[in-house]
């Protein structure tokens, strides 16, 4: 017989000691901050109304890293341990979205840049300038966030968007024709790795690691595979392109929105192919004579380790590397999807933490499930602007709490695990 | 050329701000400053969209509104509200609430790319829709106007007016 969750987590309670237990958790919020959760999870508001956030990172001794997408980066301290924030701190400048604490240095992305700033144990701030690390990576608004993370040899791994729906010509336009990606491709649609230790590298100091992707903002390092893993940004506009070929319900399901380990070399097939959901095959953009039908070249391009439903727009992945949270949850991944908007007519969908399970390799098993819930506070939402919440950074905490951060209306939460019925 | 660009942005951020009958923030002012607050009742609006404001049901109005739903809804939203950082608000903006159409004609059949710096403001490009015809993009203009601007201007846009913008480069 195996013990339920809750007589294990009491278990796990009783054989270990430190901040996991249920004891010396905080005390949740009674609406949980807006979130609907699955049974024995509670959350609560760690700070609010701070301005529309994007990747967090949470320090060894609990502080908050949160970069902001227009302005600096704000650092969360809770004092009293009540788990709520009571120091709010923001330091630098110039908006963006990666944040990574590595080896006692603080790493943040502007759009076109990788910085670092000393940490000096106890202090919130750090004390120091930044020193740059990557400078001049391309910036033409679209696709512009440069997440990165570090391998499992250490180097810094970094995205560079395409600032593109399909390399249409024109782009996003009826009828819109796929130019030659081969030059494009040189130095945007793909991971790139640095020396996290040397300042000032250009994009071509970096060696060009895998390519043919529209847009990733997602990058983790598993700690048992110790593969990095990313997810991409499906196209948009299937149905305006080519509205012979695809209905409003064709565009708003289609294309899947995908999870890939990132290998030496890989081309993950933007801007020629997309990864239809619905029929689990790789399909030829009609930028490039798709027609709704037609399939990509076998065996050139990956298949996705887990596809999920178009346009939810997946932002930062966080393995859960706590034990606060039932034994299921250890090992795999949560996901924020920030929410679409590209489903119009349709109703919008995300706007919700997934949980994607990993197997004990460290692989994911294909599947994913909703997590969190609730944030855009509203069940069928026609315009993403009508969002009370938009989860967009997702982090673990020293104790095992999952932190959410809010690309709208600057919320932070902090998910627990209390075991309790309600 | 840039200066007035940057007027003509500037111009429509404050017509968004002083627009007082639209019931719902724009997306921009949501996020950028207020606090959360209940869902704007739009999604009525944006499955029912109400009937011509002036001139009654004319034919050309009604090919707009679909002209609109099928063209522009897309990024814009169906209630003009646009999405956060990607594409803007088009709620009482002053290109589609002047009097001379001109400035918006040449931005449908352009795209973006006739804003400039002004453009820089969203993340996303907007595509020309130059493949329309003069008939069509005088019904989507007129309905647009009719729809979001603040006030709506009072003519309808004729196909001689489009034709005027297709014949000349840029903005004019």
């Amino acid at each position: 017989m195996h013990p339920s969750p809750l007589t294990r987590f009491l278990l796990l309670g009783l054989l270990t000691a430190g901040p996991a237990l249920a004891g010396n958790l905080p005390k949740p919020d009674a609406d949980n901050g807006g979130l609907t959760l699955p049974a024995g999870f509670r959350a609560l508001v760690v700070a609010d109304k701070l301005k529309p956030l994007r990747n967090l990172v949470v320090a060894d001794n609990g502080d908050l890293y949160i970069k902001t997408r227009q302005a600096g980066i704000i650092a969360l301290r809770d004092t009293d341990g009540d788990g709520r924030a009571d120091q709010t701190e923001e330091f630098g400048e110039g908006g963006g979205t990666g944040i990574a604490i590595h080896n006692g240095w603080l790493y943040h992305s502007t759009d076109s840049a990788i910085y670092r700033y000393k940490l000096t144990p106890g202090q919130l701030v750090p004390a120091g300038p930044a020193e740059r690390i990557v400078r001049d990576l391309p910036n033409k608004r679209q696709h512009s966030a440069k997440v990165f993370a570090f391998g499992a040899d250490g180097q810094l791994y970094v995205e560079v968007g395409s600032p593109s729906n399909a390399l249409g010509q024109p782009d996003r336009a009826k009828g819109a024709v796929g130019q030659d990606p081969t030059e494009f491709l040189k130095t945007h649609g793909g991971y790139w790795r640095f020396d996290p230790d040397k300042p000032d590298q250009t994009q071509a100091d970096g060696h060009h690691v895998s390519t043919g992707h529209r847009h990733s903002t997602t990058i983790a390092l598993n700690p048992v595979s110790k593969k990095l893993f990313i997810a991409i940004h499906g196209r948009d506009q299937l149905n305006t392109v080519a509205p012979q070929f695809y209905s409003e319900e064709d565009n708003a399901e289609n294309p899947a929105e995908v999870l890939h380990v990132l290998e030496e070399g890989a081309d993950f097939g933007w801007p020629t192919t997309y990864w239809d959901p619905r029929a689990k095959q790789r399909k030829l953009n009609p930028e490039y004579g798709g027609d709704g039908k037609k399939l990509a070249p076998a065996g050139k391009f990956p298949d996705p380790l887990v596809a999920f439903p178009a346009h939810w727009s997946p932002m930062q992945l966080a393995f859960y590397s706590g034990t606060q949270f039932p034994e299921k949850y250890r090992g795999g991944a949560f996901l924020a999807f920030q929410g679409s908007w590209n489903r119009a007519p349709k109703p919008q969908r995300g706007y919700n933490v997934t949980f994607i399970p990993f197997n004990k390799s460290g692989f994911p098993v294909g599947t994913f499930e909703v997590f969190a819930d609730g944030f855009s506070g509203a069940k069928d939402l026609a315009s993403p602007g009508d969002a009370k919440h938009r989860p967009n950074g997702v982090a673990v905490g020293p104790d095992g709490s999952l932190y959410v951060s809010d690309a709208t209306a600057g919320r932070v939460w902090r998910i627990i695990y209390t075991g309790e019925n309600r | 050329m840039r200066a007035l660009l940057l007027v003509l942005a500037t111009l429509s951020l404050v017509a968004c701000h002083r627009r007082e009958p639209e019931p719902a923030p724009t997306s921009a002012e949501k996020s950028a400053t207020t606090p959360p607050s209940a869902p704007a009742p739009v999604a009525a609006t944006a499955e029912t969209p109400p009937p011509p404001a002036s001139g009654g049901a004319t034919v050309a109005s009604a090919d707009g509104e679909q002209l609109f739903q099928q063209n522009c809804a897309t990024c814009h939203m169906a209630d003009g509200s646009g999405v956060p950082f990607l594409q803007p608000s088009i709620r009482g903006s002053a290109w589609i609430s002047n009097e001379n159409p001109q400035l918006l004609l040449s931005l449908i059949l352009r795209g973006s790319a006739v804003l400039g710096e002004a453009a820089q403001a969203y993340e996303n490009d907007m595509a020309p829709f130059d493949h329309l015809s003069d008939v069509e993009i005088a019904a989507l203009a007129t309905r647009v106007r009719e729809r979001f601007g603040q006030p709506p201007p009072s003519k309808p846009v004729t196909p001689d007016e489009v034709a005027i913008a297709r014949s000349r480069p840029g903005l004019p």
